[in-house]
């Protein structure tokens, strides 16, 4: 039983982390279109803004700002110098999102060094739950992600930006045409997605070895998703995280890490094979 | 070719001449740069010609590399050694041609999910290198590989991988000029019409893909002794994004271009890296400056300075004979029915229990209101849209749910209402293309002879359409009628038993419009096809055909002569808008 509660336990925590990890990119590729190979780096950068706020000394709820900001701060950079031009040439913003990447990755090597860094979990110790005792950061952290998507799908649905953001994603042009601001309103959405992947960096920064290669990990997990989910949809990125998160957990645990991420890939490549739309598709 | 020969030789003659140009331990350094090109020459193929990118290409080099290292540790013998050698480029190349066939069987276009599948798998790889220390060594790697048997590794390995890579640009140089690399560039610029020509383009992508793979995995055999040891690194990610930018950076349409970047970058690396402490982020900046601004590459900056050395065209032989069509003796016998189809795009039903059946050849015109589903009715005989239900049939063969390839094998020709064309392709390769429809066999692909091609469709729309002719025009230049023509004699010269055309005269002046319509006609009578032509202009459905089929709301409405359909009071009342 107890084995059960913790597998139960690992499981949904898996997949609540892929679904914060998987949220950013799902904004910024499911809804502008944009296939943000950096999504990644943000994650990255999210981390290492905690790891900045430990050495400062600081109290470890500062990363979140700082983490929004940097991000938030590069990501409008990002769309304004290059993304904004290429918004109908998707190839070339995949390879222009593929150099940002390297370079975030460079600088961040250059800056803080290759090595792995850990973060000090702010809530060390474990909270007893159904008899078995399981870590309360991980309990919190779930809880957080949680009530961030509830959040996130009303505001979607509700709000009047929500409105305006499905507009401009069905058809960019009479979206314009109507009054709505497109080039405001995407940058604004572009720099959302990637304040979101920054903050899942933070949250998820006591739990993982930081390094400046960590970002590729998180952009081919969320992609993985993505395939399986499908694009556009809140149950499609929450029935993919499941999916590959429940794969990757279950293999992981029969056989060993590296099969885990074989039979997420194979899943993956068997998805883009027979249901190239993702799992809700019609056809 | 952006070289001339000239250039060329010299370039091979330079090459052979370094160690004595310059120090043995440079050239065994430029060994290695030289083997990383010829990688980066099968990502120029994939990426610069095909249009999609491989992020994980280290992958194919390593696998080369760990076989060729084992091989060369069993201590096996010159004739043991090149089948192991062979072996060693084949697995990659199959590897390749494997995950290509796998994921391009869905995905058109230059889309990002191929990419994120080759870099997922270059870190499995790396992994996988990893944990089977049995096999490979782990992480510490498969040491103390002995050099080729009577190859001095610092002296004269450096000429057997000059030697390699001379041999296999000039294999890959074939393969681009060959109708198969001619084929590439049609993916890369419009791959859904090639699928429309009978052309299974993801076959063409995935064998681009397994030739790529094969010469990585030819820079890993040689790897393998160059360096004595072989680690993860060399299937690893990191390995798999440098080879990217070195191609991107010397340029990737061309094939001297990613060996230029690689062995460019590479010297300067080696110089830089331990004193300029940016060097790497320095990189980056000039891999986003190159994709955005620059696409050509190093090369590209030269490419018009060189090719004034007279590297022009080579005159190819004309005047082969085609290879035509079986007899057409089953045209005068067309079969096609729709019965009942229905088709529905989420909530909305675009077809709506259609049902219709052409059972005589010649010219059958479908008119309409907008929103009727004449297009759709052509969308789904073609396998652009799924078939709700109802069945299609095209002389006994089903075609529900189809595909463009398959229905344009079934001989079945389709022209877009937009026109349709190679853009960047000249006038004459787009021509090329439509006569190698149907027609060009995979060993053709890679012969110069479908080039000499011509049929005698092909003079009489010369003489129609005396564009035609200005063979070096850059299809994308003409003008929007001219644009029409092309399309439509590339649709026709394929020589399909039933022809779609989708308002062959849209944009059209009204002298064109004739020019047109006369093409139609003649062409028609002339090859005994069945033609279907979506029209809006009664004019000229009055002069084509004698036969109309009327839809209204995704269902037939009437069908018959023109005088017929006249006098029905139904289409009178759809078309001056009375009640439904």
């Amino acid at each position: 039983m107890d084995l059960v509660v913790t597998y139960g336990l690992n499981f949904a925590y898996s997949t609540a982390t892929l679904g914060l990890i998987v949220l950013g990119l799902a904004v910024v590729f499911g809804l502008l279109g944009v296939m943000n190979m950096a999504h990644g780096e943000f994650v990255m950068l999210g981390a290492y803004s905690a790891l900045m706020v430990q050495q400062a000394g600081l109290p470890f709820v500062l990363a979140i700002p700082l983490a929004v900001v940097v991000c938030g701060a590069l990501g409008w950079l990002m769309e304004w110098s290059v993304i904004r031009h290429l918004y109908r040439r998707p190839f070339d913003t995949f390879l222009a999102t593929w150099g940002i990447a390297i370079l975030m990755r460079k600088g961040v090597e250059v800056t803080f060094g290759r090595e792995y860094q850990s973060v000090d979990q702010s809530l060390p110790g474990t909270v007893s739950l159904l008899g078995i005792d399981y870590p309360a950061y991980r309990l919190v952290l779930m809880a957080v992600i949680v009530t961030m998507f509830a959040a996130l799908f009303v505001w979607y649905q509700r709000s009047n930006t929500g409105a305006r953001i499905k507009a401009m994603v069905q058809n960019p042009d009479l979206a314009a045409a109507v009054g709505i601001n497109t080039a405001r309103l995407s940058r604004a959405t572009f720099v959302t997605g990637v304040a979101i992947a920054g903050l899942a960096g933070v949250l998820l920064a006591p739990l993982v070895r930081v390094e400046p290669y960590m970002g590729l990990d998180y952009l081919l997990s969320s992609f993985f998703i993505l395939v399986v989910g499908g694009l556009g949809t809140l149950e499609g990125l929450v029935t993919g995280s499941t999916i590959i998160g429940g794969a990757d957990v279950v293999i992981s645990a029969i056989f060993d890490k590296t099969a885990g991420y074989l039979g997420v890939l194979a899943i993956s490549i068997l998805f883009l094979w027979l249901r190239p739309d993702g799992i809700f598709s019609r056809r | 070719m952006a070289f001339s020969r000239a250039a060329k030789f010299t370039l091979a003659a330079l090459l052979i001449a370094f160690p004595w140009l310059s120090d043995s331990f440079t050239a065994y350094q430029l060994g290695l740069y030289l083997l990383y090109g010829m990688v980066a020459q099968g990502i120029a193929l994939c990426w610069g010609r095909t249009g999609f990118l491989p992020l994980g290409q280290a992958l194919f080099f390593g696998i080369g590399a760990y076989l060729s290292g084992t091989a060369l540790k069993a201590d096996l013998g010159w004739a043991l050694l090149l089948p192991a050698f062979a072996v060693a480029c084949l697995v990659p190349a199959l590897l390749a041609g494997f995950i290509g066939a796998l994921v391009f069987n869905r995905q058109t276009g230059s889309g990002p999910y191929f990419s994120l599948i080759t870099l997922a798998l270059s870190m499995l790889g790396f992994q996988l290198a990893n944990s089977l220390s049995g096999i490979t060594g782990g992480f510490n790697g498969m040491t103390a590989i002995p050099g080729l048997p009577g190859v001095d590794t610092y002296e004269t390995l450096y000429f057997v991988i000059v030697g390699v890579l001379v041999v296999s640009t000039l294999v890959l140089a074939h393969v681009m000029r060959a109708p198969f690399g001619q084929l590439l560039i049609a993916i890369r610029e419009n791959e859904e019409r090639l699928q429309f020509f009978g052309f299974r383009t993801s076959m063409l992508k995935a064998a681009a893909f397994a030739i790529s793979g094969g010469v990585a995995g030819l820079a890993g055999v040689l790897y393998a002794p160059h360096q004595g040891i072989v680690t993860p690194q060399a299937v690893g990610f990191v390995l798999s994004a440098e080879l990217l930018i070195w191609t991107a950076v010397g340029g990737r349409f061309g094939l001297i271009g990613p060996v230029a970047g690689t062995v460019l970058i590479g010297f300067m690396a080696a110089g830089l890296r331990d004193s300029f402490r940016y060097w790497e982020v320095a990189v980056a900046l000039v891999f986003i400056l190159v994709v955005l601004k620059m696409p050509g590459g190093i090369s590209g900056l030269f490419s018009a300075a060189l090719s004034r050395f007279g590297g022009g065209r080579e005159i190819r032989g004309a005047g082969i004979a085609p290879a035509m069509l079986a007899g057409k003796e089953h045209r005068d016998e067309p079969d096609l029915r729709f019965d009942t189809v229905g088709v529905s795009m989420g909530p909305v039903r675009i077809l709506n229990g259609l049902s219709f059946s052409i059972s005589r050849s010649g010219i059958h015109c479908i008119i309409g209101p907008n929103g009727a589903g004449k297009t759709s009715a052509l969308n789904v005989l073609t396998g652009r849209l799924p078939l709700g239900d109802g069945e299609i049939s095209w002389r006994g063969v089903s075609l529900g749910n189809t595909r463009p390839f398959i229905a344009a094998q079934n001989g079945i020709g389709r022209k877009f209402q937009v026109p349709s064309i190679f853009p960047e392709l000249s006038v004459r390769q787009n021509i090329e293309i439509a006569l190698w429809a149907n027609r060009i066999g995979t060993v053709e692909m890679f012969s110069m002879r479908p080039y000499g091609w011509t049929t005698q469709m092909l003079g009489e729309l010369e003489t129609r359409f005396p564009f035609l002719q200005q063979g070096d025009k850059t299809a994308g230049s003409l003008s929007v009628g001219q644009r029409q023509m092309l399309d439509f004699s590339m649709t026709v010269l394929a020589e399909p038993d039933l022809v779609l055309l989708d308002e062959p005269c849209a944009g059209l002046s009204t002298d064109e419009t004739r020019q047109m319509i006369e093409a139609i006609a003649a062409i028609a009578g002339e090859t005994k096809a069945t033609f279907i032509i979506i029209e809006h202009d009664m004019q000229v459905v009055e002069r084509l055909s004698d036969h109309v089929l009327v839809m209204h709301q995704g269902a037939l409405l009437a069908n018959g002569t023109m005088s017929e359909i006249r006098a029905n009071a139904d289409v009178a009342r759809v078309y001056s808008g009375g009640s439904k």
